[in-house]
């Protein structure tokens, strides 16, 4: 068969089995399938089982179930209680006040899960009632927790990170390092603006009270935030530090956990094994989707498409720029309706060539995918944050996307200016001891 | 019957999780060994055996508690009557791909057996034996795919839809 009548085939058929409600994994192991049968491969089993037992076996994947069960430890301690109010106090003073604990126990939150849509709903159960009670502009509450419950996806350790660089074999630890600056970014616009319309908007605030808090209580309300802050620390410094491996960092990150929630009394026998078996459903099912990404790269692989289409898009001499906007709303388009993760496995299998081909540099590449799918997050009418507040609220979908239209462009902003100036995400990697 | 599959399912998701533990216990040892200067030998090697063990023996257990993620927008939106056909090919569809998925990883475990193949590490064990799981696993995830056929074509509620639906109030 013709390879570009293929490849329409192909993509056709995945479109329609994906739409029809077959899960994704075995979307991609079916499409993986008949790319083989279509060329005549007449080793099709054979071909699954060995790349499967090479992708189930990998040693850098080891890091996916231990930050994954890490988060549902925490998930599962008074983490975002401690979080408000250890941070409440200190941006009494910030025009905004409150709205900023949204922001900063999502960054500090995302630093631990990994997971955005875990991180929106851990903040959020906490923080909407605060600020509802308090007077709050509701549209301000939903829009700053549907924007940085994205934060989860970029700020270290972060799965799809882990997904990103096994798929497109990438150093683990480089990523994370790269993701800590844009991170920070993120936060930082996100509070900027939030000022900014704090100062605009003052009726749709609360009242000043006038009360001071004094700074013995600020200090007080710090040691609430030292443990969980010390263990990000740990864990991120190990990594950059070259002591650890991401995966070794993991596991310690696990154990810091179970002991932070022996010693605050959270960790029982019943919350551990709900963690382990948590931990059990993420990773399993991001497992199986490697498993058979890996499998359907092999496909294509033997089809030559990823080739073709390298060839093919390097014949229309586009620039970078073209290329990554092409690729940015490819990528918006399909996290309309699928998850971050299956949109990053699905496309690394395909996109990685042209990547290389122009010149791109992979590590900065794994971070624009993910702040691209951290836009496609809180977009409808798959955004899988907007679900969550949907639930978490009562609001509908549409209001909920509306509210975080202002964080959505603030993302979009953060991606222009990464593009601008790549420093942001490479620099950091760069000055690590060992990768 | 019906008790013994559940529990079967949950069994499967524990030892899972206990393959979990195992990857945390193996790189806590390494990360102490190498502090006081020994080595445990194979330990990488260990511990990505443990998570294709975990990852497969999770697979029936994901399955039934809505786990493997799906695009359910168009089945949610469907007259029921039309949902439900379409819920039967997604099935039959799964149940022909785990069957593939199950032959094959059999498939390879019997190879591996037969050629007497070893790991390369340092501590050489024959690679049949931790290629197993990925059998065993398969197999329950085909088990479980073919329960819901069942129940599905007995016009009762598959296990993983219950879940589905139940799944923004339970994390929230």
């Amino acid at each position: 068969m013709d390879s570009t009548l293929l490849s329409i085939v192909l993509a056709l058929s995945m479109l329609a089995i994906l739409a029809a409600g077959l899960w994704v994994s075995l979307s991609l192991l079916a499409i993986a399938i008949l790319g083989l049968y279509l060329s005549g491969n007449d080793q099709i089993g054979l071909l699954f089982a060995t790349s499967s037992w090479g992708a189930s076996t990998s040693w850098s994947l080891t890091a996916l179930p231990m930050f994954i069960w890490m988060g549902e430890i925490l998930f599962r301690t008074k983490l975002s209680e401690d979080l408000f109010k250890g941070l409440s106090p200190w941006l009494g003073g910030v025009p905004g006040k409150l709205l900023h604990v949204n922001i900063l126990s999502c960054g500090i939150f995302a630093a631990v899960s990994g997971s955005s849509a875990a991180t929106a709903a851990t903040i959020g159960r906490m923080t909407l009632p605060e600020l509802k009670a308090q007077g709050y502009s509701d549209r301000m509450a939903v829009g700053t927790l549907a924007g940085s419950g994205t934060l989860g996806l970029l700020i270290p350790p972060s799965i799809i990170l882990i997904v990103y660089g096994v798929a497109a074999e990438v150093s683990i630890a480089r990523l994370f390092i790269a993701g800590a600056l844009p991170g920070l970014l993120l936060v930082t616009l996100f509070m900027g603006y939030t000022a900014v319309w704090a100062l605009l908007n003052k009726d749709e605030l609360p009242a000043d009270q006038g009360s001071r808090i004094s700074l013995a209580e600020k200090l007080y309300s710090l040691k609430k935030l030292v443990p969980i802050v010390g263990l990000i620390l740990f864990v991120l410094g190990s990594i950059y530090g070259g002591f650890t491996t991401p995966t070794e960092a993991a596991a310690l990150g696990v154990f810091g956990a179970l002991i932070l929630a022996l010693v605050t009394g959270s960790l029982s026998r019943e919350s551990f094994k709900e963690s382990l078996l948590g931990a059990v459903r993420s990773s399993c099912m991001i497992g199986l989707i490697l498993v058979a990404a890996h499998f359907l790269t092999l496909s294509m692989g033997f089809l030559g498409i990823p080739r073709e289409l390298a060839q093919w898009i390097g014949s229309m001499s586009l620039d970078t720029f073209e290329l990554l906007l092409y690729l940015t709303v490819l990528f918006v388009i399909l996290g309309c309706f699928l998850d971050g993760i299956s949109v990053v496995v699905l496309t690394v299998a395909v996109v990685l060539p042209l990547i290389q081909q122009a010149n791109i540099d992979l590590i900065w590449f794994g971070i624009y995918i993910v702040l691209v799918v951290e836009l496609s997050q809180i977009t409808p009418p798959v955004g899988f944050n907007l679900f969550v507040i949907q639930s978490l609220t009562g609001k509908d979908i549409l209001y909920v996307a509306r509210a975080a239209i202002p964080f959505f462009m603030l993302i979009l902003l953060a991606i222009i200016l990464i593009s601008w100036f790549p420093q942001i995400v490479t620099y950091l990697p760069q000055t690590m001891s060992r990768g | 019957m019906k008790l013994l599959r559940e529990r079967f399912y949950l069994a499967s998701g524990y030892l899972a999780g206990l393959c979990i533990v195992l990857i945390m216990l193996i790189i806590l040892a390494q990360i102490v060994g190498r502090m006081l200067g020994f080595i445990i030998p194979s330990a990488e090697d260990f511990s990505g055996y443990c998570l294709a063990a975990a990852t497969f023996f999770g697979l029936a257990y994901t399955f039934r508690s809505g786990g493997h993620i799906r695009v359910t927008l168009l089945v949610h939106h469907l007259p029921p009557a039309v949902s439900k056909i379409l819920e039967l090919v997604v099935l039959l569809l799964a149940l022909l791909l785990t069957t593939f998925m199950t032959y094959y990883t059999f498939h390879l475990v019997w190879e591996s057996y037969i050629f007497e193949e070893v790991s390369y590490g340092y501590i050489p064990i024959p690679i049949w034996i931790p290629q197993v799981p990925l059998g065993l696993g398969a197999l329950s995830l085909n088990l479980a795919v073919l329960d819901d056929l069942i129940a599905l074509l007995r016009g009762r509620e598959t296990s993983y839809k219950q879940h589905e639906d139940e799944l923004n109030l339970e994390e929230v």
